[in-house]
């Protein structure tokens, strides 16, 4: 009893320590087995830590092999799991282990540029190389350390884009075909009036069987409805980022048109059919009209395509707006690749980070592998749109991703600011306007706006600590 | 004569003082030595308990008194992080949610010790069974989240379809504030079953016989010895389980993470390990996450010291 009450006693003690002590960040489980992330001490070495799949690590490893042969640098690839990779980084950070080079998320690179890790790369880019890359691709890695301004071109340039993700829209070619429906146009947007037109004519009962086999839409709000909110003219936050704008009318109306589709409209299957995953199988198994469709599911939705033809084809359309000559647009992801500020060999792991942003090689395996779009702007506007992305499988209107990425794309609330607390926050709730429509928008949104505002405050002086403390 | 010659004693005696003398010097040397070997030995594990305990709980205290984003500098603001984890709502929320998950403590046990009391007796499968209440212990927590998030799917969901088979209409589990939190216990509990059982097992199995047998003598019912003799006797193991439920419990992260990566429909699932781990990592706002940790931490001896108190009344030894 008393060894059995002294084990519970040992593990009450470790548990509370352990719970106290891995809230610093300092250690992982397994920590013996972890890859050394320090950055090279040789002239020529340089440690290079990512995340990925297998075409990733392909890509980059036909990159760095070209940078060892040109350079004579060695290069260490040090690869992770995608959920582990910012704690695993931010515990290299605090063990004073920073890799040369590394991914970095642009919404959080305002904490790493203040506390001094990451480098200013302006001077080892040359603006040739700058300008053949997509404006968001070198604008989200953008920061006035003085102003605090995100995003503006000429402010120094702390990391280069591994990708620009355009989280485009589309059809399903095939149900609109066995229904007669006249295929969207993939150079105007539609209205919304005609976006739910269209969503009740794809609302069916095929087989007579009084239950519904087909829908017109089935969209997750806290990843979809940021288009529908923006083509209203509404946003989330003022373009200086100091103040909450969710409560607009513009934006009540709007978030309130979203909910409707499947509270008032009908035409998304109902709300304890609409988990995300169910909408998601829906529309691979060809029962949803409009979904979303990204670069990173092309090779996924081809696949089924290629499997089901009978049921399901897609391809890409703009996103709907509010009224007739409106301005679309849609969300644009990226994820950066930095350089450390303590690096033994700053220029040449700058240079890889160029590398590995614009080799050509590389990049024409991550587009002909349906990972992303390229990020050379002459490639993707040339030679890939006319020939390697048909060739490769992309679908029709592949041009609507490089229009997001030109000129349509929009980063996602959040990322411009220290802490995406406060945009975080807005999602707390939401299923009571979306799913069960216990609350109107307007109500959710007027009760939201402070809380989000304090956020946000909250956030601003913490990035002011963050500048202060260095 | 007897004035010139020293007695044999005194002889003895001086003879044996300076022996004595010359093996407390040896014994001295031998004992440096030993003592030497003996604190090197100690060392190993005080050096690890300052390196790995003393040091993280002082650096933990020191960082949960600063503004501190986990990468740059540190500022001490004092109390300033407990203060404003009293005034925040998320946090009380997050808590009360880690709270309502250990429901599923007495749950767990009460199956457990009726699986150890049917796996105990002589049936057919027994091995059998044993390893199928054992696998999901050492499966993979990642894994296991994915495929319950899977089972409790609002549609196509395993459990669902296996409710619509009894004329039950299933909730739409992990989107439905209500049943979010139950949906997880359940996960929980079956996943934590097999450990337990196995304890309970070898503590059901230890009880003995002459003890039931006196009992049967003395006409004592089923439930007689089951609450007179094996409930008693598998104390200090049920006391066992639940301190260490109890302090799992309140770790709870991977399978909400997983399962619920935003905190579930109105946060309803979002533990406080989940909240720590975002306002650290996520929120880069680590000297609070480290103040809400302690905290937890700090709650958590509490409610074990409790339990060493109340416990002690029904003190019991299973030797």
């Amino acid at each position: 009893m008393r060894k059995m009450k002294t084990a519970a006693f040992a593990a009450t003690v470790v548990g509370a320590l352990t719970l106290a002590a891995c809230s610093s960040g300092g250690s992982s489980d397994n920590a013996s087995e972890e890859p050394d992330t320090s950055g090279g001490t040789a002239a020529n070495e340089l440690t290079f830590m990512f995340r990925g799949g297998d075409y990733d690590k392909l890509a980059y490893e036909t990159a760095i092999d070209a940078f060892e042969a040109e350079t004579g640098a060695k290069v260490k690839m040090i690869i992770t799991d995608a959920d582990q990779y910012a704690t695993k980084l931010q515990a290299a950070i605090a063990g004073n282990k920073v890799p040369d080079v590394f991914y970095i998320e642009p919404g959080k690179m305002m904490g790493y540029v203040y506390a001094g890790v990451l480098a200013d790369l302006t001077d080892y880019v040359d603006q040739a190389t700058i300008d053949n890359i997509w404006d968001f691709g070198t604008q989200a890695y953008r920061f006035n350390t003085e102003t605090g301004a995100r995003g503006q071109d000429g402010d120094p340039l702390y990391g280069l884009p591994k990708d620009v993700g355009p989280f485009g829209f589309g059809y399903n070619t095939v149900l609109f075909d066995k229904l007669g429906l006249e295929h969207p146009s993939a150079d105007e947007p539609l209205t919304f009036d005609e976006f739910v037109a269209l969503a009740k004519d794809l609302t069916v009962d095929m087989d007579g069987d009084g239950e519904l086999d087909h829908w017109g839409t089935g969209l997750n709000v806290t990843w979809n409805s940021q288009a529908f909110i923006w083509g209203a003219g509404a946003d989330w936050i003022s373009e200086d980022q100091k103040t909450v704008t969710v409560d607009t009318p513009e934006f009540a109306d709007a978030l309130q048109w979203f909910a409707d589709l499947g509270l008032v409209e009908g035409v998304t299957p109902s709300a304890e059919q609409a988990q995300t995953l169910d909408t998601y199988q829906r529309w691979m198994a060809g029962e949803i009209g409009f979904f979303p469709v990204a670069p990173w599911d092309i090779a996924t939705y081809n696949e089924k395509a290629a499997a089901d033809p009978e049921n399901f084809g897609y391809d890409v359309i703009p996103y709907p707006v509010a009224n007739e000559g409106d301005d679309w647009s849609t969300w644009l992801g990226s994820l950066g690749i930095a350089v450390s500020e303590n690096s033994a060999n700053k220029e040449l792991a700058a240079q890889l980070a160029t590398y590995l942003s614009t080799d050509l090689e590389a990049q024409k395996i991550l587009a002909e592998n349906k990972v992303q779009i390229p990020n050379l702007i002459d490639y993707a506007t040339g030679e890939w749109i006319e020939t390697d992305a048909p060739a490769a499988g992309w679908p029709a209107n592949t041009k609507i991703f490089l229009e997001i990425a030109e000129s349509k794309g929009r980063p996602l609330p959040g990322i411009w600011t220290y802490t995406p607390e406060w945009y975080d926050n807005f999602w707390i709730g939401i299923e009571n306007v979306v799913d069960n429509g216990s609350q109107t928008a307007a109500d959710f949104l007027a009760a939201k706006q402070p809380e989000m505002q304090m956020l946000l405050d909250q956030s601003w002086v913490s990035a002011d600590q963050a500048k202060a403390q260095g | 004569m007897a004035t010139t010659a020293p007695p044999a004693d005194a002889t003895a005696t001086r003879w044996s003082k300076e022996d004595a003398k010359a093996a407390r010097k040896a014994n001295r040397k031998r004992h440096r030595n030993e003592n030497a070997w003996a604190a090197a030995f100690m060392a190993a594990p005080v050096i690890g308990w300052v390196a790995f305990l003393l040091f993280p709980m002082g650096f933990s205290i020191y960082a949960s008194m600063t503004n501190w984003n986990g990468l740059g500098n540190m500022t001490f603001v004092g109390f300033d992080n407990y203060v404003r984890l009293v005034q925040d709502p998320y946090f009380w929320k997050a808590l009360w949610n880690t709270v309502f998950y250990m429901i599923g403590i007495p749950i767990g046990l009460a199956i457990s010790l009726a699986l150890a009391l049917a796996l105990s007796r002589k049936i057919r499968g027994r091995t059998f069974f044993r390893t199928v209440y054992y696998i999901p212990v050492i499966s993979s927590l990642a894994a296991v989240a994915i495929l319950w998030q899977w089972a409790y799917n609002g549609d196509f969901g395993l459990v669902n379809q296996a409710l619509d088979l009894v004329g039950i209409d299933g909730p739409n589990w992990l989107m439905d504030p209500t049943w979010s939190k139950p949906a997880l216990i359940i996960m929980a509990v079956w996943k934590g079953l097999g450990y337990s059982t196995l304890l309970y097992l070898a503590a059901v199995q230890a009880v003995p016989r002459s003890l039931y047998e006196a009992a049967a003598l003395d006409g004592a019912s089923g439930w007689k010895r089951f609450t007179k003799i094996t409930w008693p006797m598998v104390q200090p193991v049920t006391f066992f389980l639940v301190v260490t439920n109890i302090i799992g419990g309140s770790m709870i992260f991977t399978e909400i993470n997983i399962m619920t990566p935003t905190g579930g429909p109105s946060w309803s699932t979002a533990s406080l390990v989940w909240y720590v781990w975002n306002q650290a990592f996520r929120n880069l706002q680590m000297g609070y996450a480290t103040a809400m940790a302690l905290v937890l931490g700090i709650l958590v001896l509490i409610v074990t010291i409790i339990q060493f108190r109340i416990n002690r009344a029904n003190d019991f030894s299973i030797d």
